[in-house]
């Protein structure tokens, strides 16, 4: 019996529930994306190699295979056992590590895995107390810039290769002159590190080299954060924010949840409090004024979309608005008053702001981004102290002293030729420098330029001097300190892969100091901290961190009248105009400041906003656009920007100053009106290979395109004043946006609280009607109709220990991507290059799929992480003409690689589109092969002057990769999984390589008794270690007691497209938004849940069962209905 | 016109299809033999660098099998033991044996031996020692009669259908976990009584053991 799948008609009030601008406009490109059903390629043959010459190729192939059947036999491989044993080792057993990953002034603690000497995935360490284990993803990608074949493999000078003796001894030279002048004309350049070790030899050398200057530089910097508390409090303090405290929570401008230092904590704070267990838990409500659309957005009940410029006002506004019941902060109030006055905005919307975070309290919480002038953090500061905070959501810790110089009193020094030796530890100013400063011919001014990098020959190389390569920090000795101050350590799991050298080994070679080996300079800082005990030391590499380390808070009292002085000197921005546009600078998600370049996974990792990948845009909003008639929303111009289904995005050029950038041009709904968005850290010239990944005109270039040259001293983070003029070409940008739209099911399934309240099933309400029963079945009694599909499960579902299921929190998911990368680094996802995603083709076994809802103009947005739903009922099964899919005892629909013939049926029969097939040997193929369109063959191409088919003949797991590619790259692998070649689907596999892990280790520790069952929690996905939301738990649902099970019990707990049968293992708990009644923006329903709500639905049980009754013939009753 | 094709042609259609038929299901068979791990794998046995002998060092002299495979019970991988461990007998035993110049070379100069690999599963298997002999199945069910061979051969296919057929019933190789390593060790030397009890003591084991040996994909395939 065929199942009609119920009828979607379009709601009355339109649509409400969309995912991109082309589906809103319901454009003829994207009604083509979506009644093809196939992506590009799936369905026809489009590719430039003729049939004819296909058939050639293969002939010739076959023709290769027989010559070579006779070397079917196995090869005669060897054994090679250690010669002499090392302690605590078994071969095959991976070995856990403690370290942490060195952020600018904080790092995340990690534990690393370590199998036969490589490291192979990093997770967060959750023995910290206050530490779930969550990380980010740039944490998890971190792994791969180990493995980066383009990262700096010897020590140059003036260009040419020297031994690295040579090198060390030059510095120990250097050290002994500088000595000698104690340090007059020398200079160094650092970046920001929370090392304690750091800290100690700069302090060292300081004493020693007196006249050594000493400048840092962060483009991204997230030192303001302690300027303005030491302002406000007149001490050195830093803010410790506890998110997990904070019930009212309002963001002036500050991605706490994306972009700021330490989300990952922030957000495993804030998401604790958005899960509800019952409908009478608390929730926090978070506020948020920006301009850009951030992830803090993404999350926040209400937020006001406003020009950067205009949030110090606001900030003013809201802060009189509370300060004024306050008392001893009239003169603050007075200073404030003129500020607000200088900017507009929604006064109900402020005072029902300020109104609620004075209910709140002390457990409001008040904070300000990076990107915003000093007085807006004055600002949040104040509020915190005025509202009693202090102490419950934010704490104020002692602060190191940072060095205080800065890149231009640098450039400055060298342009005075003031400075003889530069030493520059890390970064890579010549890229990111504010433009103003011309730094690359400031870096080539001194005599002597020394530069510790990473990269083999980035922007920053030093042509004429020395460049020594920088040491990953899972191969270099080093320590750090977390955001509450707990002190980690940064322990190394391999030798530096090519005798690269730390920045405390250089630090203390050019210091002359007598300690110059990194383990012993940071042996002595623990020494001096907790003193020389072994076992303390060796117990805190074991755990990790050192207990009891954690900064004590220090009590502050406000200064009202310097705060007041400090605000008197506010300055605010002009407004931008259609004229005179606002540029606001952004750090990427996916490339950090540029630091992330070649990073392949980061590259293909989509930005959680725009799902734009290997590429930046110029963001816009919509109103922006069409007054500036660029983009898409230029309809008098007419020109489609996407063609079958893919986009060509116009180019605008950005004038800033006397600057020009020129990249294509991405409209967002939401962002604040005159307001250009553009991200940092792409279009990197010499960062290599991954990078330099992208065809244009026949040209490879970099991915995307480099916005530095537009940030100068004065506007590192806003510039007002900029113009945007469309050019008349286009550019090809690949998003994964419009991949397997659902077609407005209700898939994300929201309310607002009082909703949830009222009706705590609401998501259950919200299931489409079931399948038909036929009379026949109806007539013996059936109640619900039988599945489409046999499920041979059912037969073993009782017999079987385990059986899997995972439950997602749509509350807690703030939609980072930690979990993405996550599972690329856990699973050997490969990356495919911008070209193979444009065709659709991307591999991620998990995406974060995101909806925009609600008014175009400010609307919500919802995440979802989408993975396969493991299907007891799977539709992929029944089609396989193979078996090669099918499932196992435990309820895990698996994949057998090794049957699997590429028929793709499988795919083409999956509703939730979570299948991946691997078109090409992306494990194979050489980098600069990620480029495309246009693939090379093996059969013809040529690698180090070696026919590529003969070189993948003799190594057939090489393919026709360079050597030094493949040398590195290996090792990133997890040998726990298959690498699979071309003509493979794949798919999330709930790792299953850790469930199998787990089962042997606990039947290991059983011996003969019945022991089997594994406990509750021993099995973390890949996607669940990482999310620092804990948003995903996985376990046994057969077991009423796990986690798991305790969360599918939940009223918010329902199944994505229930009505198909399929059963999915993977539920949902659906979201709850916490609005205010009160505020101007408040919206009765989600605006996802409005679909559905017109659709003459509603919240209230028995409208539903109406609803039911005059559907479908004969089906009396509604499921989940009662 | 009958001088044309002379009278035996008749038969030809006939005798073509017999014989293509024959000499299909012959090459048809013989790939089917020929190539499986059966006759493929079993009785490989190639030249090793050093001439240790197991039935010397387990049988005569009663070594157990993890002195030496020491990873066995912790590790999907069954070790070959480092030179430093042979060295601890090696040093005082045949301690000048010009047959074990590779072993002192290799202790001595670090250079690890050149085991030949014996046995092996295909990349995409991932066999699980740890697993096994923890839970009553002995090194004797997939290697053989290790202990008595001089120089280590493939005794048995190590095929899919090899794995699956003892994973359909996992009763007939359960034995006492104390007789793990034990590789002459069986309930008696009457086969027919031997059947018997490890039949009925395989069984008690598979209920009080919650033996499920796995038959899907994912047991082996990840």
């Amino acid at each position: 019996m065929k199942t009609i799948p119920p009828s979607q008609a379009e709601p009355k009030s339109g649509q409400q529930y969309w995912r991109s601008m082309d589906q809103l406009q319901d454009t003829p490109e994207f009604r083509q994306w979506l009644e093809r059903e196939f992506p590009e390629g799936a369905s026809e043959f489009v590719d430039p190699v003729s049939r004819r010459n296909f058939v050639k190729i293969m002939s010739a192939s076959f023709l290769l295979a027989g010559v070579g059947l006779t070397g079917c036999r196995r090869p005669e491989e060897h054994i090679l056992p250690f010669s002499k044993m090392p302690e605590d080792y078994t071969h095959g057993v991976s070995q856990y590590y403690a370290s942490a990953y060195p952020t600018r002034g904080s790092a995340i603690p990690l534990v690393v895995r370590a199998h036969e000497g490589r490291p192979v995935k990093v997770e967060g360490n959750s023995q910290i107390p206050g530490n779930k284990g969550g990380t980010d993803q740039f944490a998890q990608a971190s792994l791969l810039n180990l493995y980066d074949v383009d990262r700096a493999k010897g020590f140059t000078k003036d260009g040419a290769g020297v031994d690295r003796t040579v090198a060390l001894d030059a510095l120990s030279k250097l050290g002994a002159d500088v000595t000698a002048t104690k340090g007059a004309g020398l200079s160094f350049l650092l970046e920001r590190s929370s090392s304690p070790s750091r800290n100690r030899l700069q302090k060292a050398i300081a004493t020693k080299l007196p006249q050594a200057k000493w400048f840092v530089y962060e483009p991204v910097d997230f030192d303001i954060h302690r300027q303005a508390a030491s302002t406000v409090f007149g001490k050195a303090v830093r803010p410790n924010f506890q998110l997990g405290a904070a019930k009212r929570i309002l963001s002036l401008d500050c991605d706490f949840i994306g972009n700021e230092q330490d989300a990952y904590t922030h957000i495993h704070g804030f998401a604790k409090n958005r899960k509800t267990k019952t409908a009478h838990d608390d929730m926090n409500r978070l506020y948020t004024v920006e301009a850009l659309y951030s992830l803090t957005g993404a999350n926040a009940d209400h937020r006001m979309r406003a020009a950067a410029s205009a949030v110090l006002p606001i900030a003013a506004k809201i802060a009189v608005a509370i300060l004024s019941q306050k008392t001893g902060f009239s003169s603050v109030v007075q200073a404030l008053e003129p500020i607000a006055a200088q900017g507009k905005a929604d006064e109900t919307w402020i005072t029902e702001c300020a109104k609620d975070l004075v209910a709140g309290g002390n457990h409001s919480l008040i904070l300000a981004g990076y990107q915003q002038p000093l007085e807006v953090h004055l600002i949040a500061h104040v509020l915190n102290a005025a509202l009693g905070a202090v102490g419950t959501t934010v704490s104020y810790l002692p602060a190191v002293e940072p060095v205080k110089g800065t890149i231009q009193e640098l450039a400055t020094a060298l342009n005075a030729g003031e400075v003889s030796t530069l030493v520059i530890l890390g970064g890579n100013p010549v890229y990111n420098a504010p433009a103003d400063l011309n730094w690359i011919a400031a870096q080539a001014k001194p005599s002597t330029v020394i530069r510790l990098g990473y990269s083999a020959k980035d922007e920053s190389f030093v042509k004429k001097g020395w460049n020594l390569p920088l040491a990953h920090y899972l191969e270099s000795w080093g320590d750090a300190r977390t955001s509450d101050g707990t002190l980690v350590p940064v322990q190394p799991l391999i030798q530096p892969l090519f005798g690269a050298v730390t920045e405390l080994e250089v630090l203390a070679r050019i210091g002359g100091l007598s300690k110059i080996n990194p383990y012993d300079i940071v042996r002595e800082t623990f020494s001096t901290l907790e003193g020389g005990d072994e076992n303390a030391w060796r117990k805190f590499l074991h755990d990790g961190y050192l207990a009891g380390s954690a900064a004590k808070a220090v009590a502050v009292a406000i200064s009202a009248g310097n705060t007041a002085d400090a605000l008197k000197s506010a300055k605010v921005l002009p407004a931008p105009s259609q004229n005179a546009l606002e540029v606001v600078f952004q750090r990427s998600y996916s490339l950090d400041d540029g630091r992330f370049a070649n990073n392949g996974w980061m590259q293909e990792t989509p930005n959680p906003i725009t799902k734009v990948v290997w590429d930046n845009v110029v963001l816009v909003s919509p109103t922006t656009a069409t007054a500036l008639g660029v983009g898409k929303f230029d309809t008098a111009a007419k020109t489609p920007q996407a063609e079958q289904g893919k986009f060509y995005n116009q180019v605008v050029e950005v004038t800033v100053g006397s600057a020009k950038v020129k990249g294509p041009v991405w409209i967002i709904p939401g962002m604040a009106d005159n307001v250009i968005g553009l991200e940092l850290g792409y279009g990197r010239p010499d960062a290599g290979r991954i990078a330099q990944s992208q065809l244009v005109n026949d040209q490879i270039v970099p991915a995307g395109f480099n916005v530095y040259p537009a940030r100068t001293t004065n506007n590192l983070h806003i510039a007002t004043g900029a113009k945007l003029t469309g050019l008349s070409e286009t550019y090809p940008v690949a998003s994964t946006q419009e991949h397997g739209v659902m077609e407005g099911r209700s898939i994300i399934r929201e309310a607002n609280l009082d909703q949830y309240q009222k009706q705590p099933d609401f998501a259950k309400l919200m299931n489409l009607h079931p399948a038909p029963i036929s009379p026949a079945l109806k007539d013996k009694g059936v109640k619900e109709a039988p599945s489409m599909y046999p499920n041979p499960l059912d037969a073993w579902k009782d017999k079987a220990v385990h059986q899997w299921g995972m439950a997602i929190d749509l509350s807690a998911c703030v939609g980072c991507t930690a979990c993405v990368v996550a599972c690329q680094s856990e699973n050997n996802v490969p990356i495919v290059g911008k070209d193979q995603v444009r065709r659709g083709r991307e591999m991620s076994w998990i995406r974060m799929d995101r909806y925009f809802a609600g008014d175009v103009l400010n609307p919500q947005i919802a995440f979802q992480p989408m993975l396969c739903q493991h299907c007891e009922a799977a539709p992929c099964e029944s089609v396989c003409p193979v078996n090669a899919t099918a499932h196992d005892e435990e309820g895990l629909n698996v994949m057998a690689y090794n049957r699997c013939v590429g028929t793709r049926y499988c795919s083409n029969n999956c509703p939730y589109k979570v299948r991946r097939f691997n078109y090409l040997d992306y494990n194979k193929r050489p980098l600069n092969d990620l480029v495309g369109p246009h693939y090379r063959t093996p059969l013809t191409a040529t690698v180090e002057g070696e026919w590529a088919m003969s070189r993948w003949w003799k190594s057939p797991e090489k393919g026709w990769r360079s050597d030094e590619e493949w040398e590195l790259l290996k090792l990133a692998k997890n040998p726990d999984v298959t690498v699979r070649m071309r003509g493979i689907m794949e798919k999330c596999s709930f790792c299953v390589q850790r469930i199998e892990g787990a089962k042997i280790a606990q039947k290991v520790k059983a011996r003969d008794t019945d022991n089997v069952a594994v406990p509750d929690g021993t099995i973390k996905t890949a996607c669940q270690q990482a999310c620092p939301a804990d948003a995903i738990v996985f376990g046994n649902i057969k077991d009423p007691h796990s986690e798991v099970s305790q969360w599918k019990a939940q009223d918010r707990d329902y199944s994505v497209l229930e009505f198909l049968l399929t059963k999915p293992r993977t539920t949902y708990l659906a979201r709850i938004r916490n609005q205010n009644k009160a505020m101007p923006d408040y919206q009765e329903f989600p605006g996802t849940s409005k679909e559905w709500l017109d659709r003459e639905n509603s919240f209230e049980a028995h409208g539903h069962e109406e609803h039911a009754g005059h559907e479908a013939a004969g089906q009396e009753t509604k499921k989940g209905a009662h | 016109m009958s001088d044309i094709f002379p009278k035996w042609t008749n038969k030809l259609p006939l005798l073509i299809v017999v014989g293509a038929s024959l000499v299909g299901t012959a090459v048809t068979a013989g790939v089917w033999y020929y190539f499986t791990p059966k006759y493929t794998r079993v009785g490989y046995q190639p030249k090793q660098p050093v001439a240790f002998s197991h039935k010397i060092h387990a049988d005569q002299l009663g070594l157990d099998c993890r002195y030496c495979h020491n990873g066995v019970e912790k590790s999907w991988y069954s070790n070959v033991p480092a030179a430093s461990l042979c060295m601890n007998c090696h040093n005082q035993v045949l301690k000048d044996d010009p047959k074990l110049q590779v072993v002192r070379d290799s202790f001595n100069e670090g250079k690890p031996i050149p085991w030949v690999q014996v046995h092996k599963v295909p990349d995409y298997v991932y066999f699980n020692h740890s697993v096994h002999v923890n839970r009553g199945v002995s090194c004797v069910e997939c290697h053989g009669q290790i202990n008595h061979m001089d120089e280590v051969y493939h005794a048995k296919s190590l095929s899919m259908s090899f794995c699956l057929d003892c994973h359909r019933n996992p009763e007939k190789a359960l034995r006492p976990l104390e007789h793990i390593t034990d590789l002459d060790w069986k309930w008696s030397d009457d086969p027919k009584l031997n059947a018997e009890k490890q039949q009925a003591y395989g069984l008690e084991m598979v209920h009080k053991m919650n033996v499920q040996s796995s038959q899907s994909c994912s047991t082996c395939h990840r």
